[in-house]
């Protein structure tokens, strides 16, 4: 059976099997995310070798959105450095906000763009993404909530 | 038998009630729609729609201040739904109702004008541990600037106010009580009258928000025996931006202006100013006119419906909910208070609840997910969000069989 909006069979998959789940052997660089209106508690860790994101995983206790980003994020964000992520992140938020339909890019995480549609939810899909920042830029927190 | 010399009251027939509300014949996502979050705000029949679409083009203008028929003619129906407003939640005399923007004026308009002139360090205001943010933070503002502090009753698992625990902690330096009526998450309905009781014989003012209860069952605000009562309109059927503050003559007489402007002076002079009597030196500037005009066909509507219709309707939509619900694998309610209003709070295991939310609206079905503006009783349940379901006497138990297959369906989808 299989859902619609921004539950696409894909996104189903990756909620019940994320990929990359679980966490690397040492050195890593690692940040939290939280949506603590959501309850949303993301942990991502990274191993970064010539500037380049060369291993991916993360942990947490999420929504559904929030988990499969997170999991459809470690296939884009692998060869990727700072700035490569950066432009990512700038279009998947673009997608999401339905300014663009589509992003080659961004690959199988343009299932989730019906988001645009879900403003409310949009923070779920961001968190992956700002916390894989804030990892990247050596900062332990990352929330997509604005206070209500 | 000889004929009735009246006509009959019209029976409550639950499918030409639902007629009476325009919004619920739209589809949502291509699907007929289930409206469950009347807890959040109810949806408006169309008399109630009517009489503000005919303030609008017919009666508009401002209330209390020109001597013109239009001006006339708004003070009248202004002033109308304030005494409608009034009779409905059995007040003495319609000059103790203080209309308000809602519950959340009402309630700071007791902050600030009732309490915070006499709030001294080492006093404190008691709330129990299932109050709204409404009913939590003017008062911790106004303790924090007064050196007070709030103190809280604790609740049982099933989402009871332990009444024994409430009345110890009503000690001397209690200065006020804030009890909700009826719990907006749990659907708990308080012994209101009781703590009341209770709150009395100590000399402690208490205020009850009535948010969840005046929409739902007849309220007598003199019956029940507290100092200030609140509510909202709504969630009764009226327009956002409406509501009131009932208190008693010689209690809102006592109290200083809150907000300054006009409509609520007797006199202004640069040397000093004389206000109005309540409850006009409670409302000052221009009022949401049009609201209160449809907050009083509200009125005229529910008081049609008999709210003893409208509260067993509602429980017996409650009870069939429960059991629907009840037999669902992994599905959890929070609340189980046997005297409880027609909300189901939930949570099933291995599912968001937002993302439950999310797929029942693409089902057409809207419920609300998140902390329903209780941070503190999600604490207690030690989770960050819930599901609710939240009837009106509008629903119907077809629209429960669809919800309750459509939660089934987005179950099997997420876990």
């Amino acid at each position: 059976m299989s859902a619609s909006g921004p539950y696409r069979d894909i996104v189903l998959d990756h909620h019940r099997a994320p990929r990359r789940r679980g966490r690397l052997a040492p050195p890593v660089q690692a940040a939290e995310g939280v949506n603590a209106m959501c309850g949303d508690q993301l942990h991502i860790e990274v191993r970064v070798e010539q500037g380049r994101v060369v291993a991916y995983a993360f942990e947490g206790t999420c929504c559904a959105i929030a988990t499969a980003t997170a999991s459809l994020l470690g296939d884009c964000a692998l060869g990727c450095d700072a700035d490569d992520l950066a432009v990512l992140e700038r279009r998947f938020a673009a997608l999401v906000a339905g300014e663009i339909v589509e992003a080659p890019e961004l690959g199988a995480l343009n299932a989730l763009s019906e988001l645009a549609r879900y403003p409310a939810r949009r923070k779920c899909a961001l968190l992956p993404f700002a916390t894989l920042a804030a990892a990247l830029r050596g900062e332990p927190h990352a929330t997509t909530e604005v206070p209500a | 038998m000889s004929a009735p010399l009246r006509e009959p009251l019209p029976a409550f027939d639950p499918l030409r009630v639902r007629a009476d509300f325009p919004l619920l014949t739209r589809t949502v996502h291509g699907k007929p729609l289930v409206y469950f979050d009347s807890a959040n705000t109810s949806q408006k029949p169309a008399l109630v729609i009517e009489a503000v679409d005919r303030f609008y083009r017919q009666h508009n203008a401002n209330v209390a201040r020109a001597v013109h028929a239009l001006s006339e003619e708004a003070t009248a129906a202004y002033e109308g739904a304030r005494v409608a407003l009034a009779r409905f939640i059995g007040a003495g005399t319609p000059d103790e109702l203080v209309l308000t923007s809602g519950t959340t004026m009402a309630i700071n308009l007791v902050a600030y004008s009732y309490l915070q002139p006499q709030l001294k360090p080492g006093d404190t205001v008691l709330v129990t541990q299932m109050e709204h943010h409404a009913n939590i933070v003017p008062w911790q503002l106004v303790c924090a600037r007064n050196g007070a502090t709030l103190k809280v009753a604790p609740i049982s698992e099933r989402g009871e106010l332990i009444v024994e625990r409430f009345v110890e902690l009503l000690t001397p330096e209690v200065k006020l009580a804030g009890v909700t009526h009826v719990s907006n998450v749990l659907g708990t309905v308080n012994p209101v009258r009781e703590l009341a009781r209770e709150c009395r014989r100590r000399g402690i003012p208490l205020l009850v928000d009535g948010s969840q209860a005046v929409p739902h069952m007849a309220v007598d605000v003199q019956t029940i025996g507290c100092d200030f009562y609140a509510f909202t309109g709504h969630k009764m059927c009226g327009p956002t931006g409406t509501g009131g503050l009932w208190a008693r003559r010689e209690r809102l007489s006592a109290m200083p202006p809150f907000f300054g402007g006009g409509e609520m002076i007797r006199e202004v002079r640069f040397s000093g100013t004389t206000f109005a009597d309540p409850p006009h030196r409670f409302e000052a500037g221009t009022p949401n006119i049009a609201g209160f005009v449809g907050l009083g066909a509200a009125v005229q509507y529910l008081e049609r419906l008999g709210m003893a219709n409208v509260f067993a309707r509602e429980r017996e939509l409650l009870a069939y909910a429960s059991d629907a619900l009840r037999s669902m694998p992994g599905l959890r309610i929070i609340g189980e208070a046997p005297d409880k209003a027609a909300v189901i709070s939930f949570l099933v295991a291995g599912a968001h609840a937002h993302d439950l939310a999310t797929l029942l609206d693409l089902e057409g079905i809207a419920v609300r997910s998140g902390h329903h503006c209780a941070h503190p009783l999600m604490q207690f349940y030690g989770v960050p969000a819930t599901c609710r379901a939240s009837f009106a006497f509008y629903n119907t138990t077809d629209e429960i069989d669809r919800f309750v297959a459509a939660l089934d369906k987005v179950r099997r989808l997420l876990v």
